[in-house]
């Protein structure tokens, strides 16, 4: 027979993705506590929240820094330079793709396409938009980011 | 031909942050005659006689989609505003939730009357999140004025997946799950969100709503093509003098949009419809902008004579690669083999070989995939070999 | 008469029930349509692709395991375009598998290498990076090897149907998704009950019994024709 397949039919399982993006703001990451906690209540297996929380990008199950970069490697930045983005940031926090500053202040991540490419080169720090990006302005904004 | 404002009529024109503004430009005046003077039948009518296509790059003709879910037995439907616009180079969505969400919200709450719906959320992706605020403004403001009407209409933020544009699998995700693809049939039409009939349309297809059920669909079909109707909106990025919005009658030549509006120069290619979307030479700049030919979401991106098509072809694969669910082996395996047999044409490591088994590998995923991502995977490949099979040959291994 | 539903397949006419899958009524008329994800009597999952099979119409194959026939279709279940489609396929699932069957335990009762040979493939047309995983041999009743894993997720279906706290799930994303166990760990030792239900169905090397000392392989040693 056909089936629907494998649904669970209660409507509060559909809380799990916002309760992750509480989680997320809260403490920079999903702890793995919190995906346990949440198996809990929600009476679903770890491996579902777990599944869940490795599925998308903007949530992390390791720690992050305060500030998360996300320049866009998309190709409309990328015709636009976003290396010179990428490269500039690397070097004014001496740290490398996917890492974080010793002092927790930034994590340095590259992302796709965040609808601004009539802005290209662009990027996110947190939530926050950066658009028509140049070398000489990366020191300036990431001043801004405690 | 200049441009046409159909979709973007009030953006510029009013002020986004107050509904006010939008009723003194005629706003919601759709709604009460939906509501007022039309039965859903007769709103579904409109919009089949319209010859509306959806917007979000499939065009499934909308009365037909909003005709499904109405006449399906369901207790709780819903509509969705897929607001997940992710395809590379698309921003126009954007653009509309910025300058005028009122419409769209009049769009979302036609289509609820249409097919009975007293729910309804729109999925915001999560790199928009600069935008909740001033939707969830426009939201309240509509509700303090009456017009939800007992409506509930909530805000489901993205959290970061390209595939969730995908009707299946955003739906999973509000459920709260993986955003994977599912199957169909079952259409969200007859089993859509938890079970009930659904319809999934995009923003710009949702902002044509208002102004169709205004002015009415003759008024609609005779913009357009035989089978495309009606305006579109165009991300134009790029290789361009002026990136930007651009709202255009369809049938409307590709060069139109790309050298007269975007002031493109020395163009080598277009890629028409993002990661997913086609790729057109030069000499092909003549095309029309239509479900006919290319269209896509909308999105444009120019590529002028200094760039290398291997590497842009190849880039794009990774994208896929990057974004595929991984539910179904086709675009799981073939977006990975792609992205790195691409990788060593470009480096030119590649094999006439590889190139051969590429074709065989494109079918195979065009025709099996689970849904539209791993279906339109290979266009750029297969695409760039019909036009620039050189460039290809040029890098095979001495 | 009204509750039948008359189509053809590949030429020949048959009748199915309303709500049967293309695939339960091929098989009800001796037509062999291969399967790696889908399980008799469990949900279709529909992430393997192999039964996808032409109908008349369509733009795309369809996945004959989870489409219900309707009146009047016109199916191929071996058409060359069906056949060529499905050796890509299984070709793919290939091309991050690790070329281990001299030595792996499910050598030649492997479903995979079995329908592999079906569709006479020799050497996989495609390569892709491998996943490395430590083969988890913790647990007395099941042994783990995630490498050679190709994703069917029938062992995630099938312990989820025997009702009790499931043991699998599917975590990751894309080419990097990965059947796990709890917080991607390791199956422990009193993790599962000895029901065997997954590992009788794996159609790959990735789950199988521990061998006892002094016990046979399941699999007897391969042999190879020339």
């Amino acid at each position: 027979m056909a089936g629907k397949g494998v649904i669970t039919p209660q409507k509060d399982r559909s809380d799990l993705i916002v309760r992750l993006q509480e989680a997320q703001q809260r403490y920079g990451y999903v702890p793995e506590e919190v995906i346990r906690a949440l198996a809990d209540s929600l009476n679903i297996p770890v491996h579902e929240v777990y599944g869940v929380a490795s599925f998308y990008s903007f949530l992390s199950t390791r720690p992050l820094g305060r500030n998360v970069i996300r320049v866009c490697k998309s190709l409309p930045c990328y015709l636009k330079s976003a290396e010179m983005i990428m490269e500039a940031v690397q070097k004014e926090l001496g740290i490398g793709l996917g890492e974080t500053t010793p002092d927790g202040r930034f994590t340095f991540q590259l992302t796709n396409c965040i609808g601004l490419c009539d802005h290209a080169p662009a990027m996110l720090i947190n939530q926050d938009t950066h658009v028509d990006l140049t070398p000489e302005k990366i020191k300036q904004i990431l001043k801004s980011y405690q | 031909m200049p441009q046409k404002r159909v979709v973007l009529k009030n953006c510029e024109v009013i002020d986004p942050k107050r509904i006010d503004s939008h009723l003194e430009s005629g706003g919601f005046k759709a709604l009460s005659k939906a509501r007022g003077e039309m039965t859903p039948e007769q709103i579904t009518n409109e919009v089949k006689a319209s010859g509306l296509r959806g917007r979000g790059g499939a065009g499934f003709p909308c009365g037909i989609k909003w005709d499904g879910a109405r006449t399906a037995p369901g207790a709780n439907k819903y509509v969705i505003c897929n607001a997940d616009e992710g395809e590379v180079g698309t921003f126009k969505d954007r653009y509309i939730l910025e300058k005028d969400p009122f419409t769209l919200i009049e769009g979302i709450l036609i289509a609820g009357q249409a097919i009975g719906a007293k729910q309804g959320y729109i999925y915001l992706r999560a790199e928009y999140h600069y935008l909740l605020d001033h939707l969830q403004s426009a939201i309240d403001q509509a509700k303090q004025k009456g017009f939800l009407n007992g409506f509930s209409l909530e805000i489901r933020e993205g959290v970061g997946a390209y595939i969730c544009g995908e009707e299946s699998a955003l739906m999973d995700s509000i459920e709260g799950k993986r955003g994977e693809a599912r199957y169909r049939p079952p259409f969200p039409t007859t089993s859509g969100l938890w079970g009930q009939p659904t319809i999934i349309n995009n923003v710009e297809t949702l902002m044509n709503i208002p102004p169709i059920i205004l002015n009415g669909a003759d008024w609609f079909s005779q913009m357009g093509t035989e089978r495309s109707k009606g305006t579109k909106v165009f991300s134009v990025s790029g290789d361009v003098a002026r990136p930007g919005v651009y709202e255009i009658v369809l049938g409307s030549p590709l060069r139109e949009l790309v050298e007269e509006l975007a002031m493109a120069k020395d163009v080598k290619m277009v890629q028409i419809g993002g990661a997913t979307g086609r790729i057109l030479p030069y000499d092909k700049l003549d095309t029309p902008l239509a479900f006919e030919a290319v269209l896509g979401a909308g999105a444009v991106t120019v590529y002028n004579e200094s760039r290398d098509v291997i590497d842009i072809v190849h880039r794009t694969m990774e994208f896929l690669a990057e974004e595929s669910c991984g539910k179904c082996t086709p675009c799981r395996q073939g977006t990975e083999v792609m992205a790195e047999v691409l990788d060593k044409f470009h480096k030119g490591e590649g094999s006439l070989k590889e190139l051969q088994n590429l074709e065989a590998l494109s079918s195979a995923m065009m025709l099996s995939s689970l849904c539209g991502l791993g279906q339109a995977a290979p266009n750029a490949v297969m695409d760039s070999l019909q036009y620039f099979r050189n460039d290809y040959e040029s890098r095979v291994a001495k | 008469m009204e509750n039948k539903i008359n189509l053809t397949i590949n030429g020949k006419e048959v009748t199915g029930r309303p709500g049967m899958t293309i695939l339960e009524v091929a098989r009800d008329n001796g037509i062999d349509i291969p399967t790696l994800c889908y399980i008799q009597d469990l949900p279709p999952i529909g992430a393997c692709r192999l039964c996808v099979v032409e109908v008349e119409g369509s733009r795309t194959l369809v996945g004959s395991c989870h489409t219900p026939v309707a009146e009047g279709m016109a199916i191929q279940t071996h058409s060359p375009k069906v056949i060529a489609t499905r050796k890509v396929l299984v070709e793919l699932m290939l091309a991050s598998h690790p070329d281990a069957c001299l030595i792996c335990d499910k050598a030649n009762i492997c479903e995979l290498r079995r329908i592999a040979a079906d569709l006479e493939i020799g050497l996989p047309r495609f390569r892709t990076r491998k996943h490395y995983f430590p083969v988890e041999d913790e647990n007395t009743d099941m042994v783990r090897d995630m490498s050679k894993c190709v994703q069917c997720r029938r062992c995630v279906i099938a312990c989820k149907s025997k009702g009790d706290e499931p043991l699998f799930g599917m975590a990751y994303r894309g080419f990097d998704s990965k059947v796990i166990h709890g917080y991607d760990q390791p199956l422990g030792s009193e993790a599962c009950e000895d029901c065997d239900a997954c590992i009788d169905i794996c159609p790959s090397g990735a789950l199988r019994k521990p061998r006892r000392a002094g016990e046979e392989r399941a699999a007897k040693a391969l042999i190879i024709k020339g």
